[in-house]
């Protein structure tokens, strides 16, 4: 039907194989399928049991071991008898100088493993921007605008349409005020004023929630990767909200997507500098002026993607706040592939043979970002992983070694170590290889699907919107684990292990209040525009 | 269409962005296009408010948008676009893709514009595009805010008649006043439902003079209608006095009525004998709700024939008595024609309706200056007009500026406003002037 009003792309050819290599890429993985039922549905069954006591035999290994020992302790102690025991008492000798040296070394000892201690660090809340309605971009509406801005290049134009078709966007997402002109009026005004809009209103909100004053803040880190004026937005936000004069201020830019996890690891080793201190980190993106203006296919997907959006993190390590906070940060584990040329240029800013400046993708994304999700993950493994699957992947790697190369590697089982993943909802095809690759369920990973459609790719924010999806849905309790993943241009692969503390009740406010109703969304392959 | 940079250009620096309505409408909503609506596809509707400086002290652009969003959550077929199903009836796919918003700045002031008195000017302020030829990705509706040199400000609308009349329009434009002014919008919109159905015998049964069926360029889509003659506006504002004047002499109370038999009157002496308008159209509409959804449901087509005496010399009575009681209602006959098929097949299915005959709009109850901003500054001026009228032009008759107004005098007064081929404008200026002292 659509094809009939497009008269003049249909008379032309596009690289059919180019644009369906891209959108594959970026967009959909085909093979990725639902896990089938097995046949042998009893034997399974088996399994699964056998693995159940393999895993609580592993897993509480010492207490196993620790089991016998106390029973030998206590049969030999009802073997000696009440009297003997008292005469064992009495021929201890203790001298006055030994009992002090023994308590003294036991109190040194203590204290120096108190005190070696990392401080925790406490998430007391956060804050995500939700965008207003007038900020609000339908599929139609974006793709007429793309035809009426890029009226000579109808393949391109074919292409954005083929890309929006399949990329996970609802119909709810956000661009700028600038970037609704025809054609996009990106200034640096406008891009401070989306800034403004975008970082002053979250953290408005989460100084409202939290009861925080600005003053009382010592910590101040913002990170946006594609906007860096001077001066920078960190001191904006100072000189918006009147902080102090000693305050200790970071800006990141130019880190990507996961910058977000960047900031969280820098405010978590500063804090373990400065005691009783108080980190608020602003995670953002600022659309205004990277909306690409080009013709560049490689480089137009990130126009189709990248979304408003922004979150604003409290963060402290004050004993007071324990009480009150949600969640306390168990890791954090970097990953930099940049050594690697490959990696280091598939994301690349760089300008077009015209002139104009984007962000190109290149065609080895999804290996690379799968290469950095195995460093992280061999990193993170053995710090979260339960002992009994990280026995199994050692045996594997061992066998695969010493053995036979060909054994399949044991990709160890996530699920177990987490209850929630958040995955950076940087396009449907990230998210459906990386749910593949650890093996997630739909509802593992709907929060990142519903923060996509929802809200599109809002780079370093998405992690802090599927948390608050996760919240939204009241499926968050005490003592469950949150693993947050980011990739971003470098290439890296940020992640954080977040414990939740406190009971968590359905927020009222938040961005998911006025439609978390209406999730989960059954999303199709291709959307018909 | 609006003049890019030169050196008469007052209208300058020009920038379109689009507003969407502020909930989402839902897949696959459509909204059937009836005959009344497919037989008005080619008209446009526009319209143009002035305001002063006042009304708008301290609106950014982002004030006057942000009522358009949630006034469009209510119109959901605004927008929309023209899609054609497989049979190749257009309808309209009610997608989101929202209406076409231009800000324009003008080095005149507010009074330099309106002393000029030129209504061809009033383009310049009313952003449009036909919808040919990409029907399927252009809006159905434009606003255009331009601010002048002195403060004040012009909002001007242009509506696809496939979407609605006149009257629909000007309640669209209420409706984003009221919202701006802080008034609660209602939930939702009626929809408009005629009782009487009337059904006809398959063959139709008499032809319906008022429509027109015309050959269209296939490459401008079947949206675009091109004129052999060369159309002009004007605007003539009849006083209170004026019209009273005029009632007195056609011995009727009712002022379309009289109006009309005078410009026919005028119109038919100037034109000559030999393409003297023996027939004439009459549109009118029976809104009484503002409240509804946009539609042509309430458009009444009738037309008049000047059998007896020709027009040129009848007495302006005569004419009036005419007008008001030998009306033949053809809505339901031009209704019809849309759904002929057979030997019909291959012919064209595009017509025009205003300009097919000599048209005489009665837009006498449009309450256009209903439309306020802040509050309560009221139009220094507003206007509605047509456009793709076809040439045997339109004229239409609206309500005068209400007392309260600048200009506004006792009630009553009447601003007609012609679209007729030039060199008959020209002469029925003479006339008009010269018979009954109308500028």
């Amino acid at each position: 039907m659509l094809q009939s009003l497009i008269t003049h792309s249909t008379t032309q050819k596009i690289s059919l194989l180019e644009s369906n290599f891209w959108i594959t890429l970026l967009t959909s993985s085909p093979s990725f399928k639902m896990p089938q039922r097995s046949p042998e549905f009893s034997g399974s069954v088996k399994l699964k049991y056998v693995k159940l006591g393999y895993q609580y035999l592993v897993n509480h290994f010492l207490t196993f071991l620790l089991v016998p020992v106390i029973a030998g302790i206590l049969l030999e102690l009802i073997r000696l008898g009440p009297d003997e025991i008292a005469t064992l008492w009495k021929s201890l000798q203790f001298d006055f100088i030994q009992i002090l040296c023994s308590s003294y070394l036991i109190i040194f000892i203590s204290t120096l493993y108190f005190v070696s201690r990392p401080r925790p660090v406490y998430l007391v809340d956060y804050a995500c921007y939700k965008p207003p309605v007038t900020c609000r971009v339908p599929f139609s509406c974006f793709m007429e605008h793309s035809r009426l801005i890029l009226s000579t290049e109808p393949k391109s134009v074919e292409f954005q349409m083929r890309i929006l078709e399949r990329s996970g966007l609802g119909e709810e997402t956000c661009l700028p005020p600038a970037i609704h002109y025809i054609p996009p009026a990106p200034s640096m005004e406008a891009a401070r004023k989306e800034a403004e809009m975008v970082i002053f209103s979250a953290v408005d909100t989460l100084f409202k929630k939290t009861g925080l004053e600005a003053k009382d803040v010592d910590i101040l880190i913002v990170n946006c990767s594609l906007f860096s004026p001077t001066p920078s937005l960190t001191a904006m936000v100072i000189n918006k909200y009147k902080m102090r004069g000693d305050i200790k201020s970071f800006n990141l830019s130019g880190m990507g997507c996961s910058a977000g996890m960047i900031s969280i690891n820098l405010a978590r080793d500063l804090l373990q500098s400065y005691p009783n201190s108080i980190a608020v980190v602003v995670s953002t993106e600022i659309i205004t002026p990277n909306y690409y203006q080009g013709k560049e296919r490689s480089m137009l997907l990130p126009n189709c993607l990248f979304r408003m959006g922004g979150a604003a993190i409290f963060l402290s390590n004050r004993r007071s706040d324990s009480i009150r906070a949600k969640y306390r940060l168990l890791h954090v584990v970097r990953t930099h592939k940049g050594a690697d040329d490959k990696a280091y240029r598939c994301v690349f800013e760089e300008e077009d043979p015209e002139g104009k400046s984007g962000i190109s993708l290149s065609k080895d994304l999804m290996a690379i970002a799968g290469e950095a999700l195995k460093s992280n993950i061999t990193t993170i493994g053995p710090l979260v992983l339960p002992a009994s699957e990280q026995l199994l992947f050692l045996i594997s790697l061992m066998g695969r070694k010493f053995f036979n190369p060909k054994w399949k590697p044991y990709i160890p089982d996530f699920k177990q170590a987490f209850d929630h993943f958040c995955i950076h909802a940087g396009g449907r095809a990230v998210i459906d290889e990386l749910q593949k690759n650890l093996q997630l369920s739909a509802e593992h990973v709907e929060a990142s699907r519903m923060t996509l459609h929802r809200f599109g790719n809002t780079s370093s924010s998405s992690l802090w919107y599927e948390l608050s999806y996760i919240e939204a849905k009241g499926r968050m309790r005490k003592g469950n684990r949150v693993w947050q993943i980011a990739f971003g241009s470098g290439f890296k692969c940020n992640s954080a292990v977040w414990k939740c503390i406190k009971s968590i009740e359905i927020p009222t406010d938040g961005p998911w209040s006025d439609c978390i109703d209406r999730y989960p969304v059954d999303i199709p392959e291709v959307v018909k525009l | 269409m609006v003049s890019t940079a030169g050196e008469n250009a007052a209208v300058y620096d020009v920038r379109l962005s689009s507003v969407v309505p502020a909930s989402i409408t839902g897949e696959d909503k459509v909204h059937e296009l009836c005959n009344m609506d497919l037989m008005l596809k080619l008209h446009y509707v526009k319209g143009i408010y002035f305001f002063r400086s006042g009304a708008a002290r301290g609106l950014t652009i982002n004030d006057l948008k942000k009522p358009m969003f949630e006034c469009l959550a209510l119109y959901s077929t605004l927008s929309g676009r023209v899609r054609k199903s497989e049979d190749g009836r257009p309808f309209i796919k009610c997608n989101d893709s929202g209406v076409r918003i231009a800000e324009a700045k003008c080095s005149k002031t507010l009074d330099e514009w309106l002393a000029f008195n030129d209504d061809s000017l009033n383009d310049q302020l009313i952003y449009s595009q036909f919808l040919a030829p990409d029907a399927g990705f252009t809006p159905l509706v434009f606003v255009q805010f331009t601010w002048f040199k002195c403060g004040g400000i012009s909002i001007g609308l242009s509506w696809a008649h496939v979407v609605g009349d006149a009257f629909s329009a000007s309640h669209f434009i209420n409706m984003w006043g009221q919202i701006l002014t802080g008034q609660v919008p209602p939930h939702h919109l009626d929809t408009y439902n005629p009782k009487n159905q009337k059904k006809f015998p398959s063959p139709l049964a008499k032809v319906p003079l008022s429509i027109q069926r015309v050959l269209l360029d296939p490459d401008g889509g079947h949206w675009l209608l091109s004129n052999h003659r060369k159309m002009r506006t004007h605007s003539f504002h009849v006083t209170p006095k004026q019209l009273n004047r005029l009632t007195e002499e056609a011995k009727l109370l009712k002022p379309f009525e009289v109006i009309s038999a005078m410009i026919w009157k005028s119109l038919a002496k100037t034109s000559g004998k030999a393409e003297e308008p023996k027939i004439v159209t009459l549109i009118s509409g029976t809104w009484d709700k503002e409240n509804e959804l946009p539609s042509n449901s309430r458009v009444i087509i009738s037309t008049i024939e000047a059998a007896e005496a020709p027009p040129a010399q009848a007495d302006l009575a005569e004419l009036a008595r005419l007008i008001a009681q030998t009306q033949e209602d053809e809505t339901h006959l031009v209704e019809r024609v849309m759904d002929q098929k057979g030997s019909d097949d291959g012919e064209s299915r595009d017509f025009i309706l205003y300009g097919a005959r000599l048209t005489f709009v009665n837009l006498e109850k449009m309450n256009i200056y209903a439309l306020k901003m802040g509050g309560h500054h009221q139009p220094v001026f507003a206007s509605y007009s047509v456009s793709g009228v076809g040439d045997e032009g339109a004229v239409l008759v609206l309500p005068g500026p209400p007392p309260g107004t600048e200009s506004g005098e006792d009630e009553g007064g009447r601003v007609i406003n012609l679209i007729l081929p030039e060199n008959q404008l020209e002469e029925l200026k003479y006339q008009l002037g010269n018979e009954w002292g109308i500028h």
